[in-house]
């Protein structure tokens, strides 16, 4: 085994590899904050409108400044909708007023779930009826590729 | 952004489009300002704060008006018309400096005021409707201030709207004869809300000071304005700021109650105060006298005595006695009563609470048995003031009150037992 310098080698390479990722794992992750409902802002009356677009503003601001938030956009109410093999089929929507529909979001990079929770928490439209879903951005594994990468490798060595 | 931007951008933007689109279409210009408003809040937040938000406000309201005219032929033959006006309504920074929209504007929310308050609407019609589309506060905001439910005021809003559709009340100020009275009902509205706010009672604290700027507000609006700059306009306005000015002295910073004799004088607002002076003085113009005056003219005395011991109690009680010959309700004599105590000491002051007419009308009032309270307090007649403060206590429901008379009744016990002692 000792005398695979392939093996020898990718075991160094892997174990670099590793701490690099353990590095940028530990300190940062990616979540998306996805601000839900397209309703709970209508029946909000002009000043309660007004506190909530300064307070969400300064939010935003302020988590782009702390390095925690890489940025953000609305979403407009309507798209289309495509489905269908080949997406044969185009439709508009969605239109419906929904608790579901996403209204905007933020993209967070924190250092983990409970941190972008914490976030989430200070959300200025919860108090009206927002609701934010916290999905941490899925990441591809370094370690599970570079393996695939090798046993690849080794496939090649022996059919050749 | 400016305090309460968005509620007086409202406020402006449904007077002009209810002058666009017709009064019968007050609940569409509502929906299209709201709508704009929530626009800003879905967008602003990531877009930032725009250099000038009242103007990024009304070019999404004229946008989103224009879109809805031609998608859903709203107004069919008038549609050209409507579409030409909105097209050249300027929404730049320069829009507030052009000549002929500030008339607009101006004009419109004066139309606005006459037609919510015309006769025909029913009194607590009127203050809802006022508040919701002159102030721009919410159906909640509005419950709050009138201790009643949203459901209650959305149903007054309701009425209201369609009284003015089925009355087919006109969007426009009133001219000749007509503006006089029609004036009057302004006047009276204005002067409700104010004392919505201002009166001691429950409700939202923050919310009832915010009734006393608007109805300022609104009242310097009119009093601007040719139609409404008249005497007893300014009379109002005079009144209304020279009693605003001392809210921030009526309580201690726990919120309990001080008497006149008690407060800090240093906290209150002498900018109102020169403003209140000012439109006093605009209101002597004329040969009318009106409650308003002489209501502004007591106020004026407190505002104008350095400290308690200085007040000109004589000269008040000259306006109350003036006040007496134009509105002899009991409430006005009560208060008449504690000038009168001031002048002629305490006994005095309770012959006039007994000789007040329909004096019945207050028995269930608990002011008048905090007024008899003090006044027997000051003649040493312990027992009688703790009777009357009781009285008082059981008749009031509201906790500062409650405190309050809570203390003057235990200063009277105690001075009771020294006394017999």
């Amino acid at each position: 085994m000792e005398s695979n310098p392939l093996k020898c080698q990718s075991v160094e390479a892997l174990t670099e590899k590793k701490i690099i990722i353990m590095n940028t794992s530990t300190t940062k992750s990616d979540y998306l904050l996805l601000f839900r409902g397209n309703m709970w802002d209508r029946g909000l009356s002009p000043e309660q409108l007004q506190k909530v677009v300064s307070d969400w503003f300064a939010w935003f601001e302020r988590l782009k400044e702390e390095g925690k938030c890489a940025g953000g956009h609305p979403l407009e109410k309507e798209g289309k909708i495509v489905s269908g093999k080949q997406g044969r089929t185009v439709a508009d929507g969605p239109f419906a007023e929904s608790k579901e529909a996403v209204g905007g979001y933020f993209y967070l990079q924190v250092g983990d779930i409970d941190e972008a929770i914490e976030i989430a928490r200070q959300c200025p439209g919860l108090e009206y009826g927002a609701v934010v879903e916290v999905r941490p951005v899925a990441e591809i594994c370094a370690v599970k590729q570079r393996a695939e990468e090798l046993s690849a490798g080794r496939v090649a060595e022996a059919t050749a | 952004m400016a305090d309460h931007l968005f509620r007086h951008e409202a406020a402006k933007l449904v007077s002009v489009l209810t002058g666009i689109f017709g009064i019968d279409r007050l609940q569409f210009a509502e929906d299209v300002v709201q709508e704009s408003l929530v626009r800003a809040l879905r967008t602003w937040p990531y877009m930032g704060i725009p250099k000038n938000p009242a103007a990024w406000l009304t070019q999404t309201a004229k946008n989103l008006a224009l879109d809805l005219i031609r998608r859903e032929k709203l107004f069919r033959d008038k549609e050209p018309e409507i579409v030409a006006f909105l097209d050249q309504w300027p929404s730049d920074a320069a829009a507030d400096e052009s000549p002929m929209f500030e008339n607009e504007i101006r004009d419109g929310r004066l139309r606005l005021m006459f037609t919510c308050c015309h006769p025909l609407i029913p009194q607590e019609a009127q203050t809802a409707l006022a508040l919701k589309t002159l102030c721009g506060f919410g159906v909640a905001e509005i419950a709050k201030a009138f201790l009643t439910s949203e459901a209650a005021i959305a149903k007054r809003l309701t009425r209201a709207r369609q009284k003015i559709r089925d009355l087919q009340i006109p969007f426009k100020i009133p001219a000749g004869k007509e503006l006089s009275s029609r004036l009057e009902g302004v006047l009276q509205t204005l002067y409700l809300l104010f004392n919505e706010g201002y009166k001691a009672s429950s409700g939202d604290h923050l919310i009832k000071e915010e009734l006393c700027q608007e109805a300022i507000r609104l009242g310097a609006l009119l009093a601007e304005h040719p139609s409404g700059n008249q005497p007893r306009t300014h009379a109002l306005v005079a009144l209304m700021l020279l009693n605003a000015a001392r809210l921030p002295a009526r309580t201690d910073s726990e919120g309990n109650i001080l008497r006149l004799k008690e407060q800090d004088r240093s906290t209150w607002n002498q900018a109102m105060i020169a403003r209140g002076m000012l439109h006093l003085g605009e209101s002597a113009a004329g040969e009318g006298l009106t409650p308003y005056h002489l209501q502004a003219g007591i106020a004026a005395c407190h505002c104008a005595a350095s400290d308690y011991e200085s007040t000109d109690w004589s000269q008040i009680l000259l306006l109350y006695d003036r006040l007496m010959e134009l509105d002899d309700s009991p409430v006005v004599a009560l208060n008449r009563a504690v000038a009168v105590a001031n002048v002629h000491g305490p006994k005095a002051g309770i012959e006039a609470v007994e000789a007040i007419q329909n004096g019945s009308q207050l028995n269930s009032y608990y002011l008048l048995y905090a007024v008899l309270g003090e006044f027997e307090k000051q003649l040493n007649h312990f027992q009688a003031a703790i009777d009357n403060f009781r009285k008082a206590l059981e008749l009031t429901e509201l906790t500062s009150e409650q405190l309050f008379l809570s203390k003057r009744l235990q200063d009277s016990e105690e001075r009771n037992l020294r006394s017999v002692a």
